[in-house]
């Protein structure tokens, strides 16, 4: 199977299968990231075709530098910001987590229904990073390059989220041994 | 200077427990589908975006030999004409016999065509800011030294110059 850096310098020279491969490769990792970011489907298939087409725009001439979730994660999230002013969503982020929750509320997972809870009430750039590195499994690194911020402020928020979960009663189970 | 501590460089304060990684990814990853559509319309654009943007390896070969030709025979067009002088315009061929008989070359009027006369022309030529064409001696279409040689040539050798 080849790497993306050799999917790429295919892509480079021209080989479109070699594109469509890095699409499949990413296509459900950049949808999820969207469906975040947007809290609709809809929006989040119009990030997901403008972001392949930003990156297609990049070739020829491409150069990944770092991971290429690293690359994208900032795509994604501009887009998505962009598409949601764009079609008049000005939902906080705040509300659009409290959509996400909403579902999962009804399930029976009552231990998930409130880690939810406890999530929408985090600061914003430490769900962030608590999502980066637990959902989208991102590494330090790679945060703090997506996020282009320093290393030590990545493990900062990351300590402070996953201690906000450790002295919530309501997620506290999740961190005893 | 001591060494700043830096704060959690402890791993085991930014790990979480496999249930936490669990139930996060239930709630973010939901198992949603992207629609057969929205793939073949990316896939299509970046057919169209290859095949536009000469990224064909044939093609691009393609256009660097022809204009590699092109260039080619640019430059074997112009080494020839160069080596063939074709720029400049065929000297005419001028009858020394037939320049004495023409009264025109006589520019001192004695009688004969002699260096005399060239010189007269040279200083024609040089004080007119508008050679007429009737100082064109030899025909090639400009007013200059070439003129004032002919006639030189010319009366040098004709028997005596005499008309």
């Amino acid at each position: 199977m080849n790497s993306d850096q050799e999917l790429i310098e295919l892509a480079n020279q021209g080989d479109c299968e070699a594109f469509g491969i890095l699409y499949h490769r990413y296509r459900d990792w950049v949808h999820r990231l969207a469906w975040r970011f947007t809290g609709n489907r809809q929006d989040a298939l119009d990030v997901l075709q403008e972001t392949f087409t930003y990156l297609l725009g990049k070739f020829p001439g491409f150069e990944l530098t770092a991971a290429m979730t690293t690359f994208l994660y900032p795509v994604v999230k501009h887009i998505s910001f962009t598409i949601r002013r764009k079609n008049r969503r000005f939902a906080s982020e705040n509300q659009v987590l409290s959509e996400l929750v909403a579902p999962a509320l009804q399930e029976t997972e009552h231990s998930r229904a409130e880690l939810a809870a406890v999530l929408a009430a985090l600061a914003e750039n430490q769900r962030e990073i608590l999502l980066m590195r637990f959902v989208d499994d991102m590494s330090l690194r790679q945060i703090a390059d997506a996020l282009k911020i320093p290393m030590g402020t990545v493990k900062s928020r990351l300590h402070h989220a996953l201690k906000a979960l450790r002295n919530d009663r309501r997620t506290r189970d999740y961190f005893l041994e | 200077m001591t060494k700043r501590r830096e704060h959690f460089d402890e791993d085991l304060d930014l790990e979480a427990s496999e249930k936490v990684s669990a139930d996060l990814s239930t709630l973010f990853k939901p198992q949603l589908s992207v629609p057969p559509e929205v793939d073949r319309a990316i896939l299509e654009r970046a057919g169209t975006h290859f095949a536009g943007r000469g990224f064909a390896k044939s093609g691009r070969r393609r256009f660097r030999w022809v204009s590699l030709w092109k260039v080619a025979a640019a430059a074997a067009v112009v080494i020839l004409a160069f080596s063939l002088n074709l720029t400049n315009k065929p000297a005419p061929t001028v009858y020394y016999a037939d320049l004495a008989k023409v009264g025109a070359v006589d520019f001192d009027r004695n009688g004969r065509v002699d260096i005399l006369d060239a010189f007269k022309l040279a200083r024609q030529i040089e004080l007119a800011s508008n050679a007429g064409t009737n100082l064109d001696i030899n025909g090639d279409g400009l007013v200059n030294r070439g003129d004032v040689d002919v006639v030189a040539l010319a009366a040098v050798s004709l028997d005596k110059g005499v008309l």
